[in-house]
């Protein structure tokens, strides 16, 4: 039984790791600009299909399909950015209506190009078990991916905290029109931030692609897991990002040993509930209204 | 004057013309029943939207729970279908007491945590199985039965059936905004102190909308399972009763009476008659596309949008 | 007596606005509160309206203890509000503006009483019109009148509705305050600038100077007081 719950943790932390890398792209936007983007997922996904046709048309690795995998996400990442700065009225909701729309375009243009069939990785490596400490099992992407995703987290925080573009972007996130008189050109920024979002999620898309399947309708539930881990995080908190992520990804795991796999989804949704209606700031976030 | 007449020929056109014309061709009828059906959580989703500003995209829980509430009235209580069907609606009202809480919380975070409650009751379904039947679904949900000879379980009579439930929802949602509670409403998200200081109660009446939008959105989920006698978790809570409702609706402009009826019949029809004809996987694509397209070309949806354009054209008419 | 006031503290952090105030209104009285800018005049009306918390002190209206009465039930027990920067109800038109007020406010609808204050108002002609986009500045000061009117209120707290408005708009507009005290019966409390006005309207005039009430009389001896006088000079200097 012992074994069974240092296991489930132990697997709970890796995929909260990999989780992480999936919400960061998310919360970072979210976090400069209040901005949801729903089709956040579908980048990832995006990503991931683009591993899919380095690997079985080119015979690539998965992770040598990040350099066409980023630019690929991240151009359509700064569309959408330019997108949204066509709307005049209701940003706020007009802003989630209108990446809803491009997430069901995304969907569908995989769903055409890629078919519906479920896709993964055949490269043996990534699905190649390793035993750490005679109990403790993982696969090869799992433990890769953690490692990644908890490196990534660390360079965007120390991005964000401590070189200058991350300065302007948590200056214009703060007071847009104070950071145009400092110098600061709010779009430059902006178009930044989105880009480094798409860059997040090529990450995470290539991620998920060697480690689980694919399929053209999965991009809505990682926006929503996205969504989730940084509601957990709070506003503007990138190691709250790391935390919230692997809180979830622990208690599914535990959930999925101690009772049914079933009901993975119900913890984390019921997690994000209790968060958002209990502690109006997230766990580790700035002080904020939701009310 | 001129608005009663075009109503009038509207409806004439509904259950004169439309049945005339298509009553033989079952696939047709079947395709304008989804249409309506969507028109009807649109209409209701739409209430919220515009009288309670909060949109959700949560509302496929309320339908998956009207459709689940009335389907198992009928087969384990017996209850004759009409009834059960309007307990669905009543179930589904009460429902939506739970997800009150979320009330509180300003646009998206209300827009996602509905979301949120949607997916517990799709895996509550699932789970639930000494009710639901879990994955396996309940098959043989009673149809709608025969009155004064004619067989409402037909195609047709379906369609009857569900123009008359948007008819009545259109209603509805008329009534409430008319009255002082939906001027009170309409007016809440832009002017929150003038309403506070003349007495309005702002709590109080977003409760109000939201029980209303679920009721409506649960008696269309309640008449969509005995119109196809079956019901599955993946089904009934699925979360495209939602997309194509919010689509529906911000495409005829949520916040008039019919744009989410006109946005629904286009919408739905056009994709399933033109869309699905030309590109048979992947069609949604457009769907997406028109959604991004309207946020940003004309917010305010198609319908002010053609009223914009005919009031300047009669303008430029009048005046040349 | 209407409304009393009981050692009314009003402190948002360290800074108090309104200081151990102490004061009541009767019915049917006309009530002028003046005092420099800064002085908490706003801040005590928000007080009494519900949209700001007292720290300490009681407030009483019609023998109803304020302090548990939420904001949006203190407009039935008959506190009108009308703001400085009139507030109408958007998306809705003139009519649909007291409409909402009435229902609310009242508890239930009388049309016969919204004629009649859209006639007092002067803003028949525009019954119907939008409230928000097609109304000239002292339209929506007379609507801000009428919203709180509709509401049945038995003192009509006015804040500042005079400022903005020319010499004529000024008589016109308490010509209509004055029909509407005389028609309905309400008791006014006004705060107002112009001192020439409170001196021709008001019974009786409270004086506020950094959140403490230094004055409380008829205009002739308010503004006769030497501290009054001092307060406003030394004001215009600071």
């Amino acid at each position: 039984m012992f074994d069974l719950v240092a296991q489930s943790v132990f697997s709970g932390l890796l995929a909260g790791a990999y989780y992480a890398l999936i919400a960061l792209g998310l919360a970072l936007v979210f976090g400069t600009m209040r901005i949801i983007n729903l089709a956040h997922g579908e980048l990832v996904l995006l990503a991931g299909y683009i591993a899919y046709t380095a690997e079985s048309r080119f015979g690539l690795d998965p992770l040598a399909a990040l350099p066409a995998a980023i630019i690929i996400v991240a151009l359509t990442s700064v569309i959408i950015y330019l997108l949204l700065t066509r709307i005049r009225v209701d940003r706020e909701i007009n802003s989630l209506i209108l990446t809803f729309g491009i997430a069901i375009m995304l969907t569908n243009g995989i769903l055409m190009i890629w078919s519906a069939d479920i896709r993964s990785t055949t490269s043996g490596w990534y699905l190649d078990s390793i035993i750490i400490g005679d109990t403790l099992f993982a696969m090869n992407t799992e433990i890769l991916f953690a490692v990644i995703g908890v490196l990534v987290v660390g360079a965007v925080w120390w991005w964000l905290s401590k070189s200058w573009y991350g300065r302007a972007l948590r200056a214009v996130s703060s007071n847009r029109d104070a950071a145009k008189l400092m110098g600061i050109d709010p779009r430059t920024t902006e178009i930044l931030s989105f880009a480094v979002a798409g860059l997040l999620a090529s990450i995470a898309g290539i991620a998920l692609y060697s480690g689980k399947v694919i399929e053209p309708s999965l991009g809505h539930s990682l926006t929503i897991k996205a969504f989730i881990i940084t509601v957990l995080a709070g506003l503007g908190s990138v190691p709250g990002v790391l935390i919230g992520a692997v809180l979830i990804g622990v208690a599914e795991s535990l959930t999925a040993t101690l009772w049914s796999s079933a009901l993975q989804g119900l913890v984390s949704m019921l997690l994000f509930l209790i968060v958002l209606l209990v502690m109006p700031s997230g766990l580790f976030g700035r002080t904020r209204r939701r009310g | 004057m001129m608005k009663y007449l075009s109503l009038i020929i509207i409806l004439a056109g509904a259950y004169l013309a439309v049945p005339l014309q298509f009553g033989g061709n079952d696939y047709v009828i079947g395709i304008v029943v989804s249409a309506l059906t969507i028109a009807g959580i649109a209409v209701a989703w739409a209430m919220l939207g515009n009288l309670g500003g909060m949109i959700s995209f949560g509302h496929s829980a309320f339908f998956g729970v009207g459709a689940y509430g009335s389907a198992l009235l009928a087969m384990n209580a017996g209850l004759p279908v009409f009834p059960s069907i309007l307990a669905g609606g009543v179930i589904a009202g009460v429902v939506s007491i739970l997800t009150m809480p979320t009330l509180r919380l300003r646009g998206p975070y209300f827009a996602l945590a509905m979301l949120a409650f949607a997916e517990i009751f799709r895996i509550l379904a699932i789970e639930m199985r000494w009710l639901t039947n879990g994955s396996g679904g309940l098959l043989s949900i009673p149809r709608l039965p025969t009155v004064f000879g004619f067989d409402f379980g037909s195609r047709l009579g379906g369609y009857f059936v569900v123009l008359t439930l948007v008819l009545l929802t259109v209603f509805v949602y008329w009534l409430i905004r008319n009255r002082p509670e939906g001027l009170a409403l309409r007016a809440m998200h832009d002017s929150e102190d003038a309403t506070l200081v003349v007495g309005v109660n702002a709590t109080r009446l977003k409760a109000a909308v939201l029980v209303v939008s679920a009721f409506l959105t649960g008696i269309m989920g309640a008449f969509n399972a005995h119109y196809i006698n079956f019901l599955e978790p993946d089904y009934a809570f699925n979360g495209s009763w939602t997309t194509l409702a919010i689509v529906a609706a911000i495409f005829g402009g949520y916040k008039t009476l019919w744009g989410p009826v006109a946005g629904a019949l286009i919408v739905y029809l056009v994709d399933q008659f033109v869309f699905k004809a030309i590109m048979p996987s992947g069609h949604q694509l457009i769907l997406g596309g028109l959604l991004a397209a309207i946020v940003i070309f004309s917010p305010s949806g198609l319908l002010p949008w053609l009223a914009s354009r005919f009031r300047k054209e009669a303008g430029d008419a009048a005046h040349p | 007596m209407l409304l009393t006031l009981d050692h009314v503290t009003v402190a948002f952090g360290g800074l108090v606005a309104v200081s151990d105030v102490s004061f009541s209104v009767s019915e049917h009285e006309v009530l002028g509160l003046v005092g420099p800018n800064g002085a908490g005049k706003t801040t005590l009306f928000n007080a009494i309206s519900g949209l700001v918390r007292p720290s300490k002190g009681k407030m009483t209206f019609c023998g109803h203890d304020l302090t548990g009465i939420p904001i949006h039930k203190r407009a039935r027990i008959g506190i009108g509000r009308a703001f400085q920067v009139p507030q109408p109800m958007h998306e809705l038109t003139v009519r649909e503006n007291l409409i909402v007020a009435q229902h609310f406010g009242t508890g239930h609808s009388n049309p016969g009483k919204i004629d009649e204050i859209l006639d007092l108002t002067r803003l028949g002609h525009k019954a119907n019109r939008d409230a928000a986009s097609s109304l000239a500045l002292t339209e929506q000061k007379a609507l801000e009148v009428g919203k709180a009117l509709a509401t049945n209120p038995r003192m009509l707290m006015l804040d500042e509705v005079l400022a903005g408005l020319e010499t004529n708009g000024k008589r016109a507009f308490m010509q209509t305050l004055d029909d509407a005290r005389q028609r309905f019966g309400v008791a006014l409390l006004m705060v107002e600038h112009d001192i020439e006005t409170i001196s021709n309207t008001c019974q009786r005039v409270l004086v506020l100077n950094f959140g403490k009430l230094i004055a409380d009389g008829s205009p002739e001896e308010v503004f006769r007081n030497p501290e009054v006088i001092r307060s406003y000079t030394g004001g215009e200097t600071a």
